[in-house]
């Protein structure tokens, strides 16, 4: 099998790139990108194992890093070229949150993806608060809300609640608290003026950070009684059964958008060439893990199963990247868009994207003082590199490697991002209108608050 | 009257401790002539050992010096060759490179390397050491060991020759054997010897002179005396030569009577001053020739309370 | 002639008999058993201790790996390697033919040959902690000889330089680390670079650590040379350089490869942590990923990996022991 591939990539190599008429060779043909063990980084594995980085004429390595805090300082220093990063990275690198470097995104890598698990115990605490289904099971989506007992429980035992999270400017930490606060649970405030920013001010839920990979052994450890994650790691929980998985981030957002690809934008500017060819690859690695309808998938948890990638067990990666969740053990549920590559304009990087990053950063105390809504827009321009991307389709669609119609109109402005649904505690996102938004809020900071 | 060879004039060591400054050495005067064997006895501590380390440039005389050829001696240098007591090779090198260490260092530009070659050979070969030139000093006896320390200090072409006991750590019959060699070795190259010993019948048999030491603190040439016996020396022969009998019983007399207690002897004083007796080629024969050294300026008792 | 080394092999092939019946002795065989049959026993009792122990430690990813399972997974880790190497070699032919028509349409084109980019397995992993160890104690041992032979030499030196070794030496590789990594990162820029960032952090880190042992031995062995050597040494009127090379160093030999040997252990520690900790190549990075990956082999995994690590560290210092063996004068 893997010979064949290599064959054929062989053969595109050999025929020496029609594709590639419009942009010169790489820069930079010898690449190191980092990634963590998540199935989202799938666009990355296939790209290599699909031989599309080959086609581009680019000669890529792979490495997974240990936490998201290493990968990040990996692209700043140089030792990465690039990496499979959280959406709030680049826009908290570049506001200057946390480490400051001027680091940009021009692919979204995919849309969903995570999951919110708590131990067994808290499970069976909150189950009781939880209405049936027809069916019997709990009812979906589960609110917050059923949580409260369980914590005021914790409370009256002087105990404290803990959840963990992967990175401050995770979007699982913003989706974790989006799911407590409309549940009426107060995750707590940031305050970097302070230099406070273990994000616990007020907090009913402590929330800390934990890598990915690391969550399920320390929520059996019982540092934490829930977490935040992305795939496999809520599956493992329930595959290991130490836990259960309450709530998708699916539920919580339809469409969400997740991870992104970032490097800095000093290499970009140097590499403009090379930038291209890695985009074209993952724009067609993504394509590939939805075409026909996911029939792709299997394979490609065959390929995230290797040790060398994610390394979890094939069941577990195969439970939500072949459209089906499990939460209780058992309760196994479709949800076909659990893991968006391609669909949906999944890998186009909309600045509405930012917008809602930026304002979950301002909810929180992430960024201390009111910013005009022109500061967002600028921003969110000036990570979200939308230009970048287009160019890189328009040789995709040239090439006749990809349809036109399996992008958004390149000409037009691509401001929100289509194909979303409605936020669970029913607040509308109104991209255009930051500030608006973030006053919309019952918990969070609001106008000119500071924590 | 020539020039003595080798002259210690008027010598002081003294060495600093936590206690104050200990006086080892006091007004040592000594004169050797060239080709001369002379040994330094005396008991445990009076300062032997100091002598031929201020001889050797080891150590530097507080007061007083040695002057070697006309030069003031300061530092060691192969002319004043050393055969350590405990044999001191390097554990490291072979027999053969440990010769090979001190003749590249001194002929290195003299010599070329085929003459140096040979040159170790003859001297390992001169000490019955040439069956075992690439082994180890851990490989042989301490009497080999020991022989290859006459080699490489002879290997030198030194004008003096100093050994510290050299015999001292080895069994009868090898220390008689290698004193047979040394004497051999002697006559044939005439080098100027200076040996500490204990041992008063290696003393009598090898020596031209011997010079007893007083006790230290602050010890001096005590008595000197002339070995007036003809070479080539036979210990079976001397064993019963009256003379020989005399000249170790007077080395005896010394050590075990007048000098018996440490500390509580003063060292004779009642000999006349001034005229040392270094460069007289012949003695009376019959009689024995014991003088004591000029005395002393500072009196035991004295360097006693300087140091309690 | 023929009769001659007809003789000639039966005696020879007598004095075989002859040793073999001497080997097989009763005292010969009590010490053969003595040096093999016990420390088999020994291994043995572990290995059944081990697979009856393990299957009662519950994990939440099953049961702790018995010796089968590590048998296992060592076989599926070398099969992975060896699928691995096919693909390199093919990736390898491809660029060769590739190459080859490039250059039969332009004979004045640049073609280089590529290495593979492939994830490096676990053998892979074993070779880039092995080189990283080394150089990292090569490093160390080229400062740490010269250094301590100047602190053993000079007494005023050694008693500036004594506080800060002392401070230093306890200090854990976990904490230099970020240091390291953060001072490699600002400093060593450069557009090709010769040596991977990641390699040079973790080499310093294993330097920085390992070659206290080594310092502080080889300026105990100097400062206590024989005296009688320093004076032939001086009567000699060897120079500085000569007294060093010839004296010194020699005499100080056995002192060396004893911190040699001590450095190069902590060393293979240090190096194991660091990479783990940093996520530099190596066995370090292998056994974290393991963990990281959860999957209901990772166990028996990473105990592949420990043995490796045990019998590697192993290796390394009977190689030294060799190495002494032939250098050092007292052995």
């Amino acid at each position: 099998m893997k010979f064949r591939m290599l064959a054929a990539a062989a053969l595109i190599l050999a025929s020496s790139g029609h594709a590639q008429a419009d942009i010169g060779p790489a820069e930079k043909p010898d690449l190191k990108l980092g990634f963590i063990k998540l199935t989202d980084m799938a666009p990355l594995a296939i790209a290599w194992e699909q031989g599309f980085f080959m086609d581009e004429g680019l000669f890529v390595e792979l490495e997974s890093q240990a936490n998201w805090k290493v990968l990040l300082d990996g692209v700043i220093t140089g030792t990465l070229d690039g990496a499979h990063m959280l959406a709030g990275q680049p826009l908290g690198a570049s506001i200057g949150y946390g480490t400051q470097a001027d680091i940009i995104t021009a692919f979204s890598m995919d849309l969903n993806g995570n999951g919110i698990t708590v131990s067994n115990d808290v499970w069976e605490e909150m189950r009781p608060h939880i209405e049936d289904n027809s069916e019997g099971n709990p009812a979906h989506p589960i609110s917050a809300a059923a949580l409260k007992p369980v914590i005021e429980q914790y409370r009256d035992d002087g105990e404290r609640f803990r959840m963990g999270m992967v990175f401050p400017v995770s979007t699982h930490n913003y989706e974790l608290r989006y799911w407590l606060a409309a549940g009426g649970l107060n995750p707590g405030f940031y305050a970097p003026q302070r230099g406070d920013t273990s994000g616990n001010i007020d907090a009913d839920v402590h929330l800390s950070v934990t890598p990915p990979p690391q969550m399920p052994a320390t929520m059996e450890a019982g540092t934490i009684q829930g977490y935040c994650v992305g795939e496999p790691w809520n599956q493992q929980a329930v595959f290991k059964g130490i836990g259960v998985p309450v709530i998708t981030d699916y539920e919580i957002w339809p469409n969400n958008p997740e991870k992104v690809f970032g490097v800095t934008e000093a290499w970009a500017e140097k590499y403009p060439n090379t930038h291209l060819r890695l985009l074209r690859a993952l724009i067609r690695a993504a394509h590939w893990l939805d075409e026909n309808d996911n029939a792709n998938r299997e394979q490609a948890v065959k390929i995230l199963a290797r040790s060398s990638y994610v390394g979890a067990d094939e069941d577990v990666i195969a439970n939500s990247m072949t459209g089906t969740f499990e939460y209780e053990k058992g309760d196994v549920r479709d949800v076909p868009d659990f893991n968006v590559f391609f669909r949906h304009f999944a890998t186009y990087p909309y600045p509405s994207d930012a917008i809602w990053y930026l304002s979950q950063m301002r909810r929180w105390g992430q960024i201390p003082e009111p910013k005009s809504d022109d500061w967002y827009m600028e921003t969110a321009a000036k990570v979200y590199r939308a230009d970048i991307y287009n160019e890189a389709a328009r040789t995709l669609i040239e090439d006749g490697t990809l349809k036109a119609e399996d992008f958004p109109d390149l000409d037009a402005e691509n401001f929100t991002r289509p194909h979303q649904g409605e936020l669970i505690d029913g607040v509308d996102f109104t991209p255009r209108q930051p500030n608006a938004y973030i006053d919309s809020f019952d918990i969070g900071l609001k106008g000119s608050q500071t924590p | 009257m020539t020039k003595p060879h080798l002259e210690l004039t008027n010598v002081q060591m003294a060495f600093d401790t936590p206690t104050g400054p200990f006086i080892a050495l006091e007004n040592v005067d000594l004169k050797i002539r060239k080709g001369e064997f002379v040994s330094l006895i005396g008991h445990s501590g009076c300062g032997k050992s100091t002598v031929l380390n201020i001889v050797a440039g080891l150590l530097q005389a507080t007061r007083g010096g040695c002057v070697l050829d006309g030069h003031e001696v300061n530092t060691p240098g192969p002319e004043r060759a050393v055969v350590f007591q405990n044999h001191s090779l390097m554990p490291w090198l072979t027999v053969y490179e440990n010769v090979e260490l001190a003749v590249q260092q001194v002929f290195r530009k003299t010599m070329s390397k085929a003459e140096r070659r040979d040159w170790i050979l003859h001297n390992l070969k001169l000490v019955n050491m040439d069956h075992a030139l690439d082994k180890r000093p851990g490989e042989i006896s301490g009497g080999m060991a020991q022989r290859v320390g006459i080699a490489r200090a002879l290997a030198m072409k030194p004008s003096v020759l100093l050994m510290d006991e050299p015999f001292g750590a080895l069994d009868a019959l090898t220390r008689a054997h290698l004193q047979d060699s040394l004497m051999e070795i002697q006559q044939d190259l005439n080098s100027t010897v200076i040996m500490i010993t204990h041992d008063v019948d290696e003393a009598v048999l090898l020596s031209d002179r011997i010079v007893m030491m007083t006790n230290g603190p602050a010890a001096k040439v005590g008595e000197e005396l002339y070995i007036d016996l003809p070479r080539p020396r036979n210990r079976v022969a001397l064993a019963d030569n009256p003379e020989y009998v005399h000249y170790r019983q007077a080395v005896l007399s010394f050590l075990y009577e007048k000098q018996s207690f440490p500390n509580k002897q003063r060292p004779s004083q009642d000999e006349s001053e001034g005229d040392t007796p270094g460069n007289e080629q012949t003695q009376p024969s019959g009689t024995v020739p014991v003088r004591s050294a000029p005395s002393g300026r500072t009196t035991e008792a004295q360097v006693a309370e300087e140091i309690t | 002639m023929t009769t001659l080394s007809q003789t000639d092999s039966l005696s020879q092939s007598q004095r075989w008999l002859q040793a073999l019946t001497e080997k097989l002795s009763a005292r010969n065989l009590a010490e053969a058993s003595r040096q093999l049959l016990l420390p088999a026993i020994g291994i043995l009792l572990f290995v059944g201790f081990w697979h009856l122990a393990a299957p009662q430690v519950q994990t939440s990813l099953g049961a702790f790996p018995g010796p089968a399972d590590v048998m296992e997974q060592s076989g599926q880790l070398w099969q992975e390697h060896s699928n691995q190497r096919d693909r390199a070699a093919q990736f390898v032919t491809m660029q060769e033919e590739r190459n080859e028509r490039i250059l039969s349409e332009n004979p004045e084109a640049e073609v280089k040959i590529r290495d593979y980019p492939g994830a490096p397995t676990f053998f892979d992993q074993i070779f880039t902690s092995l080189g990283t160890v080394l150089a990292g104690f090569v490093l160390a041992t080229v400062i740490a000889v010269p250094l301590g032979i100047l602190i053993g030499l000079n007494r005023h030196f050694s008693a500036a330089v004594n506080p800060l070794i002392q401070i230093f030496k306890p200090v854990s590789p976990l904490a230099w680390l970020p240091l390291v990594t953060m001072v490699v990162s600002a400093t060593y820029v450069s557009d090709d670079p010769m040596f991977a960032k990641s390699f040079l952090t973790s080499m310093i880190t294993v330097t920085l650590c390992s070659l206290w042992p080594t310092l502080i031995n080889t300026s105990v062995g100097v400062s206590a040379v024989n005296p009688d050597l320093l004076n032939v040494s001086k009567v000699l009127q060897l120079s500085f350089w000569t007294h060093v090379r010839k004296v010194v160093l020699p005499s100080s030999v056995p002192m060396i490869f004893t911190g040699l040997r001590v450095s190069l252990g902590i060393a293979w520690m240090v190096l194991i942590a660091a990479e783990m900790l940093a996520q530099s190549p190596g066995l370090g990075k292998f056994v974290w990923d393991e963990f990281q990956n959860g999957s209901s082999q990772s166990l028996s995994r990473i105990m592949v990996a420990v043995l490796a690590i045990g019998f590697i560290g192993f290796l390394l210092d009977r190689i030294m022991l060799l190495v002494q063996k032939k250098v050092a004068w007292n052995e």
